[in-house]
């Protein structure tokens, strides 16, 4: 069977993804384009016997890339040899705003590739009496063109009828200037290209990355040589395609252009009033907060007892000994780590799902721009930074909406500083140990802490990010024009695709590295070198004649943790820890937990022998009766458990950010910068909190 | 391709909040791609929907397009407009 790769590309805010998740149903998948993390969805059907693989590329207006998201579009398109170069592309537009999406399918079918036209919301365009004549616009694209109402499902056969057609040949209805065709030969003659439109994209691109870098490098001497600037060769490009198509395009869009009072601009008063906007918004995220906490409590507790009631019957699986430590208390336990966060992190996503998908994301952008400049960012970063409140992994993704190289970079940077909800569990648990159950102005003094953290996580995020404008130097000017789609009822397959896609991610993505985590330290914390490892039994039985038999279990497995190569790690540590109030015991909390944060507390419950972190309050008791070798006073009291709290709100205690972050910056230095940034400024955080309230 | 002639010196961000003006040109040649690609392009006409206070960002909405567009007050100052209204 033949299997053709169709690419949908078109303008933000059309409808393309509804369009995709018409056109795939569940059989889609999301993935990564090879060398960046700008996330691809791609699919599969089959229609009259043709298999399609069908590639969801990223919103652009043309074809000249102004972020990383875009750059992906070029990169597909322009290159050959990219693996999800299409055969045939389908260029998605709105009736509203045909001009545009005809903008870029001529680019596109200029490069030499074959393209059909889609122009989708017709049903929103029929409500507002614009009619598009399909004979006229067939004609003036050389292609077919179809009408689709992705949301109703109309159009979507005729579309697949017409991915078989091949299209004539097109004729260029951009000339190239003649002041540049000395360097559009020279740049076909370096290249071997015959495309005249080709060399001028070469041209008028800062980076050529399908390109051999030697070539790359030429093209540029070629540019500095006709004292070509590549953006103005951009705008020059478009502006004459937009002239030529208010002259050439005047009949084939109806447009009544009667005034529209509609509903978005009534909902617009309200929702990005210079007052009402901002509590609007702030109560919203109120909401969003109140339900990650309460809503997923009852599925979190009820994931918690079946992984509890899961470890117990698997227990009975094997006999006592390694193989049953691994089951239960590395992999299980391990695995049950990972699921319990998905209905917080579900949670969030059907949240973010509901606002980008009803447009009211971009009116959160505008809110927030001005607020978020001074510190170096831009409104686009309040996507990542709200998110970075459930996760920093999702968070840094949508990063890469940010144009400026400089906000996105610092967005990223400063993201993980977000109390993300893998500090929750450790918060709880100290604040529940050091912070009396008083109450202060009214209100409870624990929530109040609790919500001082968070405050905090946005203190220190703004705080850094306003330090690293101040370091960082950009050639580019930072800006925000960005287009505040009209306000739709949100589609409620395309939100749970969405949710399903980034749950899934977390779930495999993190989870892989919370499994590993949990079996290395149950590895570690199972064996020893020591005689007093390995002889622990017999030891405690001389050193304590007389001991009941509960106690000498205990004795026998806090010995042998203390003799394990985990406890020898521990140990090891201690002196640098012991300033900021901890004892080798909570340094292999400390260590265990440089892999994710929430291995705290089941590491220290595992430490504390207790093996198991179902019953909360059991340790809990446990923690608040551990008293610290070192200083004879209760291992977690004010002054350790403010520092430890401390610690935890500023150290890069991640692993799965720090390879995200890798990944999205492409950079070693600034992913090495930020850990060694947040985790020093943690360490004198914590340090100075102890010395001063021990 | 040449831009037409700067007339005056009123840009977008002179304008109030329901004022109907037309692009007549830009400060100068840095102005990003996006203020192309939007369709912010001479002789477009359009109404400036609201402005944030503290000079926060201005939302327009372009004549025959439902969407509308926002930009800083950095990026209104490089478009030079002739007021309608």
């Amino acid at each position: 069977m033949t299997e053709l790769k169709i690419a949908l590309v078109g303008n933000p805010n059309v409808g393309k993804s509804t369009l995709f998740n018409k056109l795939t149903g569940l059989r889609q998948k999301a993935g990564n384009y090879p060398g960046v993390t700008i996330e691809k969805k791609t699919g599969n059907f089959t229609h009259q016997g043709i298999k399609y693989h069908l590639i969801d590329l990223p919103g652009a207006y043309g074809i000249h890339p102004s972020s990383v998201d875009e750059e992906v579009v070029y990169q597909v398109l322009v290159d050959e040899t990219n693996p999800n170069h299409p055969d045939l592309v389908v260029v998605v537009g709105d009736p509203f705003n045909l001009k545009r999406a005809v903008l870029l399918y001529q680019q596109i079918r200029e490069m030499g590739l074959p393209a059909i036209f889609v122009a989708n919301m017709l049903d929103e365009a029929e409500r507002a009496g614009v009619a598009i004549d399909v004979g006229k616009l067939e004609k003036a694209l050389s292609t077919k063109v179809i009408l689709t109402d992705a949301r109703s499902n109309k159009g979507i056969e005729a579309l697949k009828d017409a991915l078989q057609f091949e299209p004539t040949t097109y004729t260029a209805s951009f000339p190239i200037p003649d002041e540049y065709s000395s360097a559009i030969q020279q740049v076909k003659e370096r290249t071997g290209e015959r495309n005249d439109y080709l060399a001028w994209l070469y041209l008028s691109q800062k980076h050529n990355r399908h390109l051999d870098p030697a070539v790359s490098a030429e093209i540029s001497t070629i540019r500095e040589a006709h004292h070509i600037n590549y953006h103005r060769l951009q705008v020059q490009e478009t502006m004459a395609r937009h002239t030529m198509l208010d002259t050439h395009f005047t009949n084939v869009v109806k447009d009544p252009a009667k005034k529209r009072e509609n509903f978005t601009e009534r909902l617009d008063k309200l929702l990005i009033h210079s007052f009402w906007g901002y509590i609007i918004f702030f109560a919203l995220l109120l909401l969003i907060f109140q339900a990650i906490y309460s809503w997923s409590g009852p599925f979190m507790d009820a994931i918690d007892s079946a992984f509890a009631w899961l470890a117990a019957s698997a227990s009975g699986w094997f006999p006592p000994g390694p193989i049953n430590g691994l089951l239960t208390d590395g992999i299980i336990a391990g695995i049950g780590g990972i699921v319990i966060f998905i209905p917080q992190i579900a949670m969030l996503f059907i949240f973010i799902s509901l606002m980008e998908e009803s447009g009211y994301m971009s009116r959160v952008v505008y809110l927030m721009d001005r607020w978020l400049k001074p510190f170096g960012l831009s409104g686009k970063s309040a996507v990542p930074l709200m998110s970075g409140a459930a996760c920093a992994i999702p968070a840094v993704m949508s990063a890469r909406t940010i144009e400026n190289d400089k906000e996105r970079l610092i967005t990223i940077l400063v993201t993980p500083f977000m109390t993300c909800s893998a500090r929750l569990p450790i918060y709880i648990v100290i604040i529940g140990l050091v912070i009396p159950q008083d109450r202060f102005l009214g209100l409870e003094l624990q929530g109040l802490v609790l919500f001082g953290m968070y405050a905090l996580g946005v203190l220190a995020a703004l705080g850094s990010a306003w330090v690293l404008k101040q370091l960082m130097k950009t050639n580019y000017k930072s800006f925000l024009i960005m287009e505040m789609p009209t306000y739709k009822y949100p589609v409620i397959r395309n939100v749970l695709l969405n949710v399903w896609d980034k749950t899934m991610g977390f779930v495999v993505g993190a989870g892989k590295i919370i499994l590993a985590i949990s079996v290395i330290l149950w590895v570690l914390g199972s064996f020893g070198v020591s005689e007093r490892f390995n002889n622990a039994e017999e030891l405690v039985r001389v050193e304590n004649p007389g001991i009941s038999d509960e106690a000498f279990d205990n004795e026998v497995q806090s010995q042998k943790l203390e003799y394990s190569l985990l406890g020898t790690l521990g140990r090891f540590i201690e002196p640098a820890i012991e300033p900021l109030g901890y004892d080798w015991k909570m340094g292999i909390g400390l260590i265990a937990s440089f892999a994710a944060r929430e291995v705290f507390v089941s590491t220290m419950a595992t430490v504390y022998s207790l093996g198991g972190t179902d019953d909360e309050l059991t340790i809990r008791e446990r923690m608040a009766s551990e008293i610290n070798p070192n200083t004879g006073r209760p291992s977690y009291n004010f002054a350790s458990g403010i520092s430890l709290l401390l610690f935890y709100a500023f150290a890069m205690q991640c692993m799965s950010t720090i390879a995200i972050v890798r990944k999205e910056t492409n950079s070693w230095r600034w992913t090495v910068i930020q850990l060694a940034f947040m985790t020093g400024f943690a360490y004198f955080a914590a340090l100075l909190a102890y010395q001063f309230l021990k | 391709m040449t831009m037409r002639a700067i007339s005056q010196n009123k840009s977008i961000s002179h304008l109030k909040k329901g004022e109907v003006a037309t692009i007549t040109g830009y400060v100068s040649n840095e102005v990003p791609l996006k203020v192309y690609e939007m369709g912010l392009l001479p002789g477009v006409v359009f109404t400036v929907k609201q402005q944030l206070p503290f000079n926060g960002p201005i939302c327009i909405g372009i004549e025959g397009n439902p969407n509308f567009v926002a930009l800083r007050k950095t990026e209104a100052d490089l478009i030079l407009i002739e007021s309608l209204s």
